[in-house]
């Protein structure tokens, strides 16, 4: 759907110009889709239910900053940001150390069981989260991590380690095996060449794999919601959707709880949205 | 030294050990690997081992897990409907909005590519969906969906066709869809992405030999764009059926599988048989788990081997 | 068979920056084999993908036989091009990449299957129509991608550095196979390249550009000779000219060369031009017209001899580079000489220099001074 790369001056470029008239149609309806949803729920959070049900899609009248405080003192929006933000950097940090270390061992070292320990951890990448869920709710009630956090930050490591390790094995083996050879002949030790040499270099890719752990876990349902139960456990996520089964009449309130929720992904987004794109397609392109 | 000592040696002849640095000591080795493998072996190849154990069990609380060999598969594939009508609406749900997925991310990928203006802000909003959880999403869908101020009915109104307006979500016949739209919306600016960066590394070269064989962009993109795209096209392919029929939070948090079955999944009724119905037994949704690993593994494996029989394209 | 007329051609890209063609006028006669020469990003590459239709014009005219094709889309302009990538479609075999440009002209097939099969049979590729382009080597690839070109007869053929990605050996049969193929079929050709080999042999003209302008057009022996500045001075020619920094300074009424030590006549250049150079002057002579002493040819007259300190001698096997130092000169020059040369590092050599193939720039234009003719027509006659 290039347009034609041939000149178009003067009379010519009214002619592209119509041509480009439906693609620019298109790209204008798709943005008021894609982007369309958010903003409407940002001009609820700032209306009252009232307001909302006598005119569901007019800007907001007079603006009910209020609502946020009593959204987030109100419920327990507070304790859910807190879990979530708990278990989300805790995770990320645990994946990321233990992520790349495996990933260094797989791209550096030729070792007996190379290729098995290779198979069994990119294996987790194809495991559907369904096959483990019921026995890990067995396990964790068994080891007395059930409605705990740290069960939680275990399962959540143990789940989101293939795609680590693969993102970062990709980036280590492209680290030309010249500087290890060289850093050995310095006398640098296993351990010294993995912590100054593999992870400094490697930083954009732990970069990128945080980015991407980061979403996926600060979004994370399904484990959540079989893992916890307790109103004081509860993650983001989870605590919305208790938000909504409590207010599910109160529409306005339950906008002003969404955009508590997508407030700050919206922030980073708009600071780091090239980094963020980056890091959730990482996995797919080869 | 003994004879045997010194023959040892020469039979051995590989450099020293600390100068290879293709080869690292078992220590090292043990640190670097010992936490991942240990999480592993006790958070997924334990849990895993155990739900196919689960499987020929009956799993109650507060008794003991009592064998029952296949019973659970039978019943399964016997006499179990609602099984039925979720693997039906699972495949549906994996078939229509795959496509969509794919055909939907190349057609914005495309839209990007032919320089529209202000492509680089376009490429940002049209991603957002991806960012934000299935909770938010799924949310905002059901206002949308919402008979009676949702945005879907209130358009319909608009333009005329009141008589089109649904109840989307609780309605049978349309539940499922709706559901889908939402889905296919929300990761459409995923593939998008991906297909543009595939278009990207596209040769220009080629692109511009295709200009002067005479194609205008219409038969550029049907000869020569689309068949250099073909690896991006079949692993998008593959990675957006499989993920679908994993599908579990949006139906989850839209439905709940209803309304009457409409929207049920392979993967609600795992959850709901689990921990929803009060038959408390963990035994037969372990086997809908296993019986639905086995069968994505079969499509994996299937569509792998159709991937690796495509040529390769060198560009 | 066209005619390419290219009129005050610019060409800025976006982001601003200094245009990457400025000006540029060009005419390529019917059959002709024109070369665009110039080091890389001087904007050679953008003239053809102009010429292709695969970029705009910012401003400027193209026409070929007559007409404007300005607004013309690459598709229906009739010019085939070979890119230095090669550019093949990896998704078809040899037979269909020949064929695609044809077919989607809607020409009839039995006319596609004798085209392709004849060009094919031409350029030894009959055994691979049914390859695809990864199973290809190089030089095979290299011959597809004329093939391309070739089987579509068009008006204009363009090559983009086709060369350059092939090794030494393949170059060099590809370049008389590419010479060959285009004067048989006597179709008007552009073609762009760094190398000055290729631009000495390929081109009936070559157009030296620098930096988005043309510098000079000429048959290629003719700008060889007669570089108009130093630019060209140094880029044709390997080892390159030497350039050498003199003073000129007033001797009765005429003028004097200085350097170092020595003092050259001028007899060569208009002194009223010499007058005007503010007393500064750049001497361009060739490696190939400096002599050892003993192995000058006799007829040549006009030489002028200088001491000179021996620095490095590079055998290159036919020939020896000799590098040396002048007399009194800071700068150092390089001198071709025979295989059979005795001058070794830190010798001392009388040489000669041969005053009639020496030109001289001013060296605040860099343009070169224009030589009193006939002494120069004499020269060459006598060498030819």
């Amino acid at each position: 759907m290039k347009p034609p790369s041939a000149v178009e001056p003067s009379a010519a470029k009214g002619i592209a110009y119509l041509r480009g008239a439906p693609l620019m149609a298109f790209a204008l309806i798709y943005t008021i889709v894609s982007g369309g949803p958010f903003l409407w729920v940002a001009m609820m959070s700032l209306r009252t239910t009232p307001e909302i049900f006598a005119s569901p899609y007019a800007l907001p009248s007079s603006i009910h900053w209020e609502k946020f405080v009593d959204a987030w003192t109100k419920s327990n929006y507070g304790t859910y940001f807190w879990n979530s933000t708990i278990v989300v950097v805790t995770a990320v940090a645990l994946l990321t150390v233990i992520g790349a270390m495996v990933a260094h061992c797989l791209a550096r070292y030729r070792f007996r069981g190379n290729r098995l320990v290779r198979f069994v951890i990119l294996s987790g990448m194809i495991l559907p989260p369904q096959l483990m869920i019921l026995s890990l709710f067995q396990i964790l009630l068994e080891y007395h991590l059930y409605n705990t956090l740290t069960g939680l930050i275990i399962v959540y490591v143990a789940g989101h380690l293939a795609i680590t390790v693969y993102i970062l094995e990709g980036f280590f083996a492209q680290i030309p095996q010249d500087l290890f050879d060289a850093a050995r002949l310095d006398g640098y030790s296993d351990l010294e060449i993995f912590w100054r040499i593999t992870l400094p270099i490697g930083v954009p890719a732990l970069f990128t794999t945080v980015t991407l752990n980061f979403i996926i876990l600060w979004n994370e349902f399904l484990y959540a919601v079989v893992l916890l139960t307790e109103d004081d456990k509860r993650t983001l996520p989870l605590g919305i959707m208790h938000f909504m089964g409590n207010h599910q009449l109160d529409v306005g309130m339950v906008a002003t709880g969404l955009m508590i929720a997508i407030g700050p992904v919206i922030l980073l987004y708009a600071f780091f949205s090239e980094t963020m794109i980056r890091g959730m397609t990482a996995g797919a392109v080869r | 030294m003994t004879e045997r000592a010194l023959r040892q040696r020469a039979a051995t002849p590989s450099p020293p050990l600390a100068l290879d640095a293709r080869r690292a000591s078992r220590a090292t080795l043990i640190i670097l690997l010992a936490p991942a493998l240990l999480l592993y072996a006790a958070f997924m190849v334990y849990p895993v081992l155990r739900t196919f154990w689960n499987s020929v069990h009956t799993i109650k609380p507060n008794n003991v897990p009592a064998f029952v060999g296949l019973d659970n598969f039978r019943a399964l594939l016997g006499h179990d409907w609602v099984f039925w009508k979720a693997v039906g609406n699972t495949a549906i749900f994996a078939i229509f909005a795959t496509i969509a997925d794919v055909l939907g991310g190349l057609l914005l990928a495309l839209a990007l590519f032919s320089r529209v203006p202000f492509a680089r802000f376009l490429r940002v909003v049209w991603f957002t969906p991806v960012l934000m959880s299935y909770v938010v999403v799924g949310i905002i869908w059901v206002w949308i969906y919402d008979y009676d101020w949702g945005l879907a009915n209130v358009i319909l109104r608009a333009v005329g066709l009141g008589g089109f307006e649904q109840s989307w979500l609780g309605d049978p016949r349309t539940a499922l869809w709706s559901v889908m739209v939402t889905h296919i919306w929300k990761w459409l600016g995923f593939n998008m992405i991906i297909f543009l960066a595939a278009l990207y590394a596209l040769p220009v070269d080629v692109l511009g030999a295709a200009e002067l064989d005479n194609c205008g962009w219409f038969a550029k993109l049907i000869h020569i764009i689309i068949p250099m795209l073909k690896p991006t096209i079949l692993n998008l392919t593959v990675l957006s059926f499989v993920g679908k029929m994993m599908i579990f939070d949006l139906v989850w948090i839209m439905t709940g599988g209803g309304p009457l079955w409409s929207t049920e999944t392979v993967s609600t009724y795992v959850y709901k048989r689990a921990f929803d119905w009060n038959t408390f037994d963990l035994g037969y949704p372990s086997a809908i788990a296993v019986l639905w690993f086995l069968i994505i593994l079969v499509f994996i494996f299937a569509l792998t081997q159709i991937m690796r029989q495509r040529e390769r394209l060198e560009f | 068979m066209a005619r390419v007329a290219i009129t005050e051609l610019s060409k800025l890209y976006d982001g601003g920056g200094e245009p990457a063609v400025k000006d540029l006028s060009l005419t390529v006669g019917n059959g002709e084999f024109m070369v665009l020469l110039g080091p890389s990003g001087c904007g050679k590459s953008s003239v053809l993908r102009m010429i292709a239709g695969l970029e705009p014009i910012t401003s400027g005219k193209i026409a070929i036989d007559g007409e404007i094709v300005n607004e013309i889309p690459a598709k229906d302009r009739d010019i085939a091009m070979v890119f230095q990538s090669y550019a093949l479609y990896p998704h078809m075999d040899v037979f269909n990449n020949l064929a695609f440009g044809l077919r989607r002209r809607g020409i009839a097939k039995t006319e596609i299957e004798r085209r392709v099969q004849g060009a094919a049979s031409k350029l030894g590729l009959l055994p691979f129509l049914k390859r695809k382009p990864h199973a290809l080597s190089g030089g095979q690839r290299q011959r597809v991608a004329l093939g391309r070109a070739i089987v579509r007869e068009p008006k204009v053929f363009l090559f983009d550095e086709p060369l350059s990605n092939l090794d030494a050996a393949l170059r060099v049969s590809m370049r008389n196979e590419l010479i060959r193929q285009q004067r048989e079929m006597g179709i008007t050709a552009i073609y762009v390249t760094h190398d000055q080999v290729e631009a000495m042999t390929m081109g009936h003209r070559i157009c030296i550009m620098n930096k988005g302008e043309v510098i000079q057009i000429g048959k290629p022996l003719e700008v060889y000779r007669n570089p108009a500045n130093t630019f060209v001075a140094r880029f044709l020619g390997n080892p390159p000219m030497n350039l050498i920094p003199t003073s000129v300074e007033p001797d009765g009424g005429a003028y004097q060369l200085r350097v170092g030590g020595m003092s050259l006549p001028t007899d060569c250049w208009p002194a009223e031009t010499l007058s005007r150079l503010g007393g500064k002057a750049l001497l361009g002579i060739r490696p190939e017209d400096l002599y050892e002493t003993a192995q000058r040819p006799d007829e040549r007259r006009r030489i002028a001899i200088a001491r000179a300190h021996v620095i490095a001698v590079e055998p290159l096997g036919a020939e020896t580079l000799i590098i040396l130092s002048l007399e009194g000169a800071a700068e150092e020059v390089t001198m071709r000489s025979g295989r059979e040369t005795r001058l070794r590092p830190g010798d001392n050599a009388t040489i000669e220099l041969d005053l009639a193939a020496a030109h001289l720039f001013d060296p605040k234009t860099a343009q070169v001074i224009p030589p009193v003719h006939e002494e120069r027509e004499a020269r060459w006659a006598k060498a030819e």
